[in-house]
């Protein structure tokens, strides 16, 4: 319990400084004037650039945290993260296709809808009748996927004029420059819904963490059960891709991450915590991406994908240690 | 035999595609006519002399040297999931020449593409270390995460590098998936002479890495070196992966197709095998950019989009035949 206070605690001195801090440095005095609604350029600054910013980093990490978490359970694999196994970028790429080709279906929708072809893609093809399926070729499949998905956007890059490229190439990298009210309440919303279906269903998972046979034995409906916590997943992902972009490796860092600052063990804390880290690395990625170097402002994929690549390669070189994998 | 006839003859059509086909097309007379008796006012002439030709000895080259690459690293790791554009070694070859470009601003310069070699042997060890892919025993999943992460890593600092400088996008666009459009314009000669240092060292050292794919302490019995066998491979992909990648930019994926089609042609001996990959990746390289230029003329897919496009699929077909016991 202390430690879930100090991971709370950590998320508001990160929101405050992210409400601070950027190309124009705000004092605490700003951010009372900024939340109680007075006027003048430092309260309009935080309310109206950087405040939606936030809500939308906070709201896209901690779906990403929740879907990774989930996956990761499901699948009993620390690998088993929906950007790894290409759900994020298949979202990614439905809505660079719809925006490219002028579709004016909500993104969302969108998101969601390129995320589930995607995983239902990788499960297809992952899966060999008259056996079982092993996590690892599941994340293998799902990296083919990914480059799949890579090469299609790299060709549809291609065939942009100069200007739509370089929107397009920020999208595909993550960003959340620009982003208003309309997106905050839209993760936040879409979020809260997505989460409270994972809530009804975290008995589920805690007693497929048993093992099917016992989860069966104990009145389980397994693949029922199975398949909502994955479509629940991936639409969170999807939620999250549709405001932030395919941002790599929250959702792969969140849950591992959150387990061990908190040391939960029940799938219910463990996930919330999985919520919280995703929303603290995505919070402080684009913090240090915005202003980690003076006059210039990076994606925070860019960041997220400097942080996320080392903490792969570490985790693989540590799990060769220890035998597993 | 037969297989080897069919992939000559495989070779012998991707060439002349390669050669005819294009936003012009060419009859084989052009092409003789233009060989034999050049007419600087004739169109067609002029195409095949200063286009087709040297894009077609770059695809030659870089398809070979790639195919080679892809060969001796499946060998070296026992994964036939290894590529250098998978692994990450085609990113670190085209970043550092990203770099040296805007560094000293010219992006066709002979002592920038240079650095296509350092950044291949960089991140060749980089995604070996923590991969663990030179025990021999990594798995396919680890040393292929090791790769993606790697990719990651290097594509963060290429876009880092576009927000510096937004006329980057433009020679980005060109690093991130090769062609052989500009194949003209680069060291074609200088790199050709590189890939064939690297092919004769693989070639030399094959031997000795079909010992070593029979585990470390039986290959140390049997009087092999294992971490000599594997620094010279090393080298030999770094120098075959660093000039295809200046002479056509990142083509990923070759690697993956060439080694098991290869396997089928030629049998066990690596030395034929790897004979096979010149061929072949040599062939699917020119198919792939003459299919690129013939989708949507008269603009081009590029190339290295074409083998992905390919690729992905292949990765999960392999990806799925893969034992269970062979994998993690």
């Amino acid at each position: 319990m202390k430690r879930v206070i100090v991971l709370v605690a950590l998320l508001v001195v990160a929101t405050a400084a992210s409400l601070l801090i950027g190309d124009v440095n705000l004092g605490l005095g700003a951010l009372w004037q900024g939340v109680w609604g007075g006027d003048g350029p430092a309260a309009l600054t935080i309310r109206v650039i950087r405040a939606p910013r936030v809500a939308v980093a906070l709201g896209a990490g901690a779906a990403l945290g929740l879907s990774g978490a989930t996956l990761q359970t499901l699948l009993r694999n620390p690998l088993a993260a929906p950007d790894i196994m290409g759900f994020t970028s298949g979202a990614g790429l439905a809505i660079l296709v719809a925006i490219t080709v002028g579709l004016t279906l909500p993104l969302p929708l969108v998101s969601a809808a390129g995320g589930l072809v995607a995983a239902i893609l990788v499960v297809a093809l992952a899966h060999r009748p008259g056996r079982a399926t092993p996590a690892a070729t599941v994340v293998l499949v799902g990296l083919g996927i990914g480059f799949t998905t890579t090469a299609i956007g790299t060709f549809l890059m291609t065939r942009l004029p100069s200007a739509g490229a370089t929107e397009a190439q920020r999208w595909l990298t993550g960003s959340l420059a620009a982003r208003d009210w309309g997106h905050a309440c839209q993760i936040w919303g879409i979020g809260a819904v997505l989460a409270l279906l994972l809530a009804l269903q975290v008995r589920g998972l805690g007693l497929l963490e048993l093992g099917n046979d016992l989860a069966a034995g104990l009145g389980l409906r397994v693949e029922r059960t199975r398949w909502m916590l994955a479509a629940t997943a991936v639409a969170l992902s999807a939620a999250g891709v549709a405001v932030a972009g395919p941002v790599p490796f929250v959702a792969l860092m969140a849950g591992p991450l959150g387990t061990r600052m908190t040391g939960a063990q029940r799938p219910g804390t463990r996930l919330t915590s999985a919520a919280a880290a995703g929303a603290g690395v995505m919070l402080l990625a684009d913090l240090v991406a915005r202003a980690g170097i003076p006059g210039l402002q990076l994606p925070i994929g860019v960041m997220t994908g400097a942080l996320g690549a080392p903490y792969l390669l570490w985790r693989l070189s540590r799990e060769i240690e220890r035998g597993e994998l | 035999m037969k297989r080897w006839i069919l992939l000559a003859l495989l070779f012998a059509v991707a060439v002349a595609l390669s050669l005819l086909l294009g936003v012009r097309h060419l009859t084989p007379s052009d092409v003789w006519q233009a060989v034999t008796a050049p007419d600087p006012r004739n169109p067609a002439h002029v195409t095949l002399l200063t286009i087709r030709l040297p894009r077609l000895a770059g695809g030659l080259i870089a398809g070979a040297a790639l195919g080679l690459a892809g060969t001796v690293m499946q060998s070296l790791t026992r994964n036939p999931l290894a590529d250098p554009g998978i692994l990450g070694v085609n990113a670190g070859a085209a970043l550092a020449v990203v770099l040296g470009a805007l560094l000293l601003g010219r992006a066709d310069n002979g002592i920038v593409t240079v650095l296509a070699f350092p950044g291949a042997a960089l991140a060749s060890v980089a995604v070996f270390l923590p991969g663990g892919g030179l025990s021999g025993d990594a798995g396919p999943v680890r040393l292929t995460l090791a790769g993606a992460a790697l990719n990651a890593l290097l594509i963060s600092a290429v876009s880092a590098i576009v927000q510096f400088r937004g006329e980057a996008l433009d020679i980005l666009r060109f690093w991130i998936a090769g062609s052989l459009a500009s194949a003209a314009e680069r060291p074609v000669a200088a790199m050709s002479l590189v890939a064939l240092c690297g092919a004769v060292l693989a070639l030399a050292i094959a031997p000795r890495l079909e010992v070593l794919s029979l585990g470390g302490s039986l290959a140390r019995g049997l009087g092999t070196r294992p971490g000599i066998v594997q620094a010279q491979a090393l080298l030999a992909v770094t120098a075959l992966t660093g000039a295809a990648v200046a002479i056509a930019g990142p083509i990923g994926f070759l690697g993956l197709m060439v080694p098991p089609l290869a396997r089928r042609v030629a049998g066990h001996s690596l030395r034929l095998e790897l004979a096979a990959s010149v061929a072949l990746g040599a062939a699917i390289l020119l198919l792939a950019d003459t299919a690129g230029r013939l989708i949507f003329p008269p603009a081009e897919v590029r190339a290295g989009i074409m083998t992905a496009l390919l690729g992905g699929p292949i990765f999960i077909l392999i990806a799925r035949r893969l034992k269970p016991g062979a994998q993690g």
